[in-house]
């Protein structure tokens, strides 16, 4: 039988009829599709129970009370805990990305030892510690040889760290630069004492001058908080919220106005509006009110354009807030919150005693001393700083044998990295306990790894901004740390112990609780996600007229500028890099590749001769970085920003040689009639390369 | 789904962000990826290859300081009463045909084409130019909820969708109606991170939500509304300015104001 025409066109249309009818070519494409999609390095999910664990999240300053969603055991998330009266719910955006953090790929593996430049081999846990205890007990007993510097503002760490220099023979107790240090000798100028607090929730007209206080100032959740309960989505707002700083930065841009003030001329702006209130009818009891107000009465409003280089009728708008406002509150910071002098500090927070609002509602507050868990800690009034710490080694003035860095990164986080490096150079054994490999644990001699904040016991006494005592602690949400890491003061307090020391506690959960203790908090209703809160103390402040009188005011010429550095919180702090989880939120306006960008408005370009997307080098003392200039009108007159925290040589592939790290142009000086160190004025030329 | 066809949903998951809370911080789109398992990236400044389910605009008025202001705009997907990506697609893999009205996207389904992405006029869908390789140990902090996507696919947010699901659960568990879920039983990851609460999320149909009366305020509006697309997330600002540029159709009338379209 021979096949016809007809009857191939027949077997053919059966064939096409019956590929339609056959679920196998659908089934065939389906499954392709889906096993084309299935490759074994496609991560699978975890399995498991989920459960929500209350922590204390300190990853960022002020530290998020938040509970940890784990699944089979595993965190994997971090939202709010809305029972915690601090934090209510809210999660900052680096405590957000916590639970990846703890397998963020700079996290230090296991105690390593240098054995060459930049070479290091990974040693066990009781070869890392007689090591530490080689190098403590011969230095025991001589001042000054054992020092410490520490980056936590509020954990129960810095007692037993102070506490154990004390037991041997050493007062070199340093802290990292931050807002807390600067206030409390501000707070000292102004005739008081004591931990200076910010009632935002109580205010109805907060006055922000530089503190960047609802994205990376004080403790900035429960700011925002404060912020949201005022300005109820749908409804009329309740309190008024002005911003003045170097830069439209994320709390200006929710503020009802932003008023632009180069980062030169902060006492000026608040001096010019002490002016203008004393003129509208402001007065005060301070003893110094008379010297306060001839003082003020410079800043005219001719001299307050000059400065700033803003009409006074900005001035004026503000007085009539002021004016209309029951319960104003000016809060006084650094707007990258490091560097600013204290005289900064007083002249805003002497803008709350001419307006009588040192401890009301919605005003400013002095916080008590905190009760010590170990009794010969250092008290943190007497806090000494980094810098200047590390400025005296690299003269020759300090020569500690060894030096303790507990969460600090001072080889990336000061001003001059370079030259704190090479300081650091000159102390024989430095010892960095770090949760990741940054520039400082780069360069030491022992690193012992610390366990992440979810994997530990630790505390937060009265995080900056505070408006009463508050005091936070958590525990392990994980049964046993992803490293091979021991808890700091776990190491440090053995330590102690066979030195022959007995600092009252045998572990640092020991020490956490007998805080709770001291401050007559529950330390299981603390570590279940609860908060303890006191009262400010009374106390009165005078004006700081004397210190003010030597407010200095930087000249700029034609090629200087003043220079504002950024800081935002999803970006890092001053010891973590860019969390992998968060390298998406920065802009391609502010990082493009390797190359950060510069930000000054229109005017400031044009008078630098530099247009928008010019590459350009800045420089400043020694240092120079290159940025590509981005156009912004949200910049101050004369002033160039840029952010902080990029430029890594250490940390992981994700932030490694990404922008530059500007520390280096922070020219660091000395503050007339203070003598701290200051670098918030800091200015830089600009020039085209 | 035909396209001009407006299908009706007796639930309709909405949001209404407050643009005067929102700091531009980046919670959002922090606990967005987590929550959705989005690999870092080795460069995230590529913007053309970064997977951002949420996005975080900067917008300005582009005054002079110091009049200058900006606004940030926080960017979900629109979950689109008429979606222009869903009539394009070729295999199905993106359908609004689920009670609630969120437009899902099928993984396995979809063969990378990108005619979706091109049809969005929000940028709201992203293209996998990767495969999701998390560093080392990472992988162990999945998030349960979202499945890693491969190359070659597209995604976008879904409203997390697994929350949709484990809510009603939990309500059919407690005797509840999964159908008529209470207020906050249900609410994706951003609405629940960001900190100053800019993000209200809820039904859009239920008098006994929040976002009901907000989504009617003078001040709110929807992106691009002149496109017909009925967008399922609302904003809302007291600046006109910032009416008139999530609208631009607007800015030749009152901001925010009911459109006709042609």
């Amino acid at each position: 039988m021979g096949l016809d025409r007809r009857g191939f066109v027949k077997i053919v249309m059966g064939g096409v009829a019956g590929t339609l009818f056959t679920p196998v070519i659908w089934q065939g494409l389906d499954d392709t599709s889906i096993w084309s999609q299935n490759w074994g390095w496609i991560p699978r999910l975890n399995k498991g129970e989920v459960k929500a664990t209350s922590a204390l999240s300190k990853l960022c300053p002020a530290g998020c009370a938040v509970k940890v969603k784990t699944v089979g055991g595993l965190p994997f998330a971090v939202v709010g805990n809305k029972d915690n009266t601090m934090s209510k719910g809210g999660v900052c955006p680096v405590c957000a990305g916590g639970a990846q953090l703890m397998y963020s790929p700079a996290r230090v593996k296991s105690p390593m030892k240098k054995v060459g430049e930049g070479k290091y081999e990974a040693i066990k846990w009781e070869d890392a510690e007689a090591l530490l205890l080689e190098k403590l007990t011969p230095l025991k007993g001589q001042e000054g040889k054992i020092a410490a510097i520490s980056g936590d503002e509020t954990g129960t760490a810095n007692e037993v760290l102070s506490a154990l220099l004390a037991g041997l023979g050493s007062s070199a107790f340093y802290v990292m630069p931050g807002e807390m240090f600067t206030a409390g000798k501000g707070v000292k100028l102004m005739g008081g004492s004591g931990q200076p607090g910010f009632d935002i929730e109580g205010a109805d007209l907060v006055l922000m001058v530089g503190a960047d206080a609802l994205d990376s100032w004080g403790t900035t959740v429960a700011n925002q908080k404060a912020f949201a309960a005022a300005r109820p989505t749908g409804k009329e707002a309740a309190a008024q919220y002005v911003y003045a700083g170097p830069i439209l930065n994320n709390t200006a841009s929710v503020c009802d106005k932003f008023v632009p003030v180069p980062p030169t001329a902060t006492a000026a702006f608040c001096l010019a509006l002490a002016n203008a209130l004393i003129n509208a009818g402001a007065v005060s009891s301070a003893s110094d009110f008379a010297e306060y107000k001839a003082l003020a009465a410079k800043f005219t409003a001719e001299e307050f354009e000059k400065t700033t280089g803003l009409k006074p009728e900005v001035l004026a708008d503000l007085v009539a807030r002021f004016k209309a406002a029951k319960a104003p509150l000016v809060i006084a910071g650094a707007s990258f919150g490091q560097g600013a002098g204290a005289l900064d500090f007083v002249a805003a927070a002497s803008l709350n005693v001419l307006l009588g609002r040192v401890g009301q509602k919605g005003g400013m507050t002095l916080l008590p001393a905190a009760p010590k868990a170990i009794a010969t800690a250092t008290d943190r009034e007497n806090a000494k700083d980094a810098a200047s710490f590390l400025a005296s080694v690299a003269t020759g003035k300090a020569t500690p044998g060894v030096l303790l860095i507990y969460e600090a990164n001072p080889a990336f986080a000061l001003p001059q990295p370079a030259e704190m490096a090479k300081a650091m150079g000159n102390i024989a054994f430095k010892v960095s306990f770090s949760t990741y490999m940054d520039e400082t644990a780069a360069l030491a001699d022992l690193i012992l790894p610390a366990p992440h904040p979810y994997e530990r016991y630790d505390d937060a006494m009265n995080p900056y901004g505070v408006a009463k005592p508050t005091y936070l602690a958590g525990k392990p949400v994980v049964a046993k740390p992803v490293m091979d890491c021991k808890d700091p003061m776990d190491v440090l307090l053995a330590a102690a112990g066979k030195l022959g020391l007995s600092l009252g506690a045998e572990t640092y959960a020991d020490a956490v609780k007998a805080k709770a203790k001291a401050v007559g908090a529950d330390f299981d209703a603390l570590a279940a996600g609860g908060a303890w809160t006191g009262e400010p103390k009374s106390g009165s402040l005078n004006l700081g007229a004397a210190a003010l009188a030597k407010a200095p005011s930087a000249k700029l010429d034609d090629k200087t500028v003043a220079f504002a550095p950024v800081t935002k919180l999803a970006y890092g702090t001053a010891n973590l890099a860019t969390p992998p989880a968060n390298t998406l939120v920065v802009r391609d306006t502010e990082l493009l590749g390797k190359d950060l960008f510069v930000q000054m408005n229109a005017a400031t370009a044009k008078k630098l001769g530099v247009a928008n997307g010019a590459k350009v080098k800045l420089t400043a003392g020694s240092g120079e970085v290159k940025a590509l200039v981005h156009v912004n009108e949200g910049v101050a007159a004369g002033t160039a920003a840029m952010l902080l925290g990029f430029g890594h040589s250490a940390w992981d592939e994700y932030t490694k040689g990404k922008g530059d790290n500007i520390y280096k142009i922070l020219t660091v000086s000395d503050e007339a009639g203070t003598g701290l160190k200051v670098w918030a004025g800091s200015t830089v030329t600009v020039a085209k390369i | 789904m035909s396209h001009g066809a407006q299908k009706e949903f007796k639930v309709t998951w909405g949001m209404v962000i407050d643009l005067d809370k929102c700091t531009g911080c980046g919670a959002c789109m922090t606990a967005c990826q987590v929550e959705n398992n989005i690999a870092p990236m080795l460069d995230a400044s590529n913007k053309m290859r970064t997977l951002s389910w949420m996005l975080v605009f900067e917008m300005s008025n582009k005054k002079a300081a110091p009049e200058a202001e900006i606004a940030y705009l926080p960017r979900p997907c629109m979950q689109c009463g008429n979606p222009a990506c869903v009539p394009v697609c070729p295999v199905v893999a993106t359908e609004k045909n689920e009670e609630g009205g969120i437009v899902s996207q099928i993984y396995p389904r979809c063969i990378g084409c990108r005619y979706c992405m091109a049809a969005c006029p929000y940028h709201a869908r992203y293209f996998n130019w990767e495969d999701p390789i998390f560093p080392k140990g990472m992988e162990k902090a999945l998030s349960p909820n979202t499945s890693a996507r491969p190359r070659g696919v597209v995604e976008k947010c879904n409203f997390c969708h697994t929350r949709l699901m484990k809510a009603k659960d939990k309500a059919r568990q407690e005797g509840g109606n999964p159908e008529a879920l209470a207020d906050g039983a249900y609410m994706p990851a951003c609405s629940e991170v960001c900190p100053t609460g800019a993000i209200t999320f809820g039904d859009l149909k239920n008098p006994e939500h929040k976002v009901y009366e907000l989504a009617k305020s003078e001040h709110a509006f929807r992106l691009l509304e002149k496109l017909g697309l009925a967008p399922q997330v609302y904003y809302m600002s007291k600046r006109e300015w910032v009416r008139k540029l999530g609208d631009n159709y607007a800015a030749a009338g009152k901001a925010g104001a009911e459109k006709k379209h042609s």
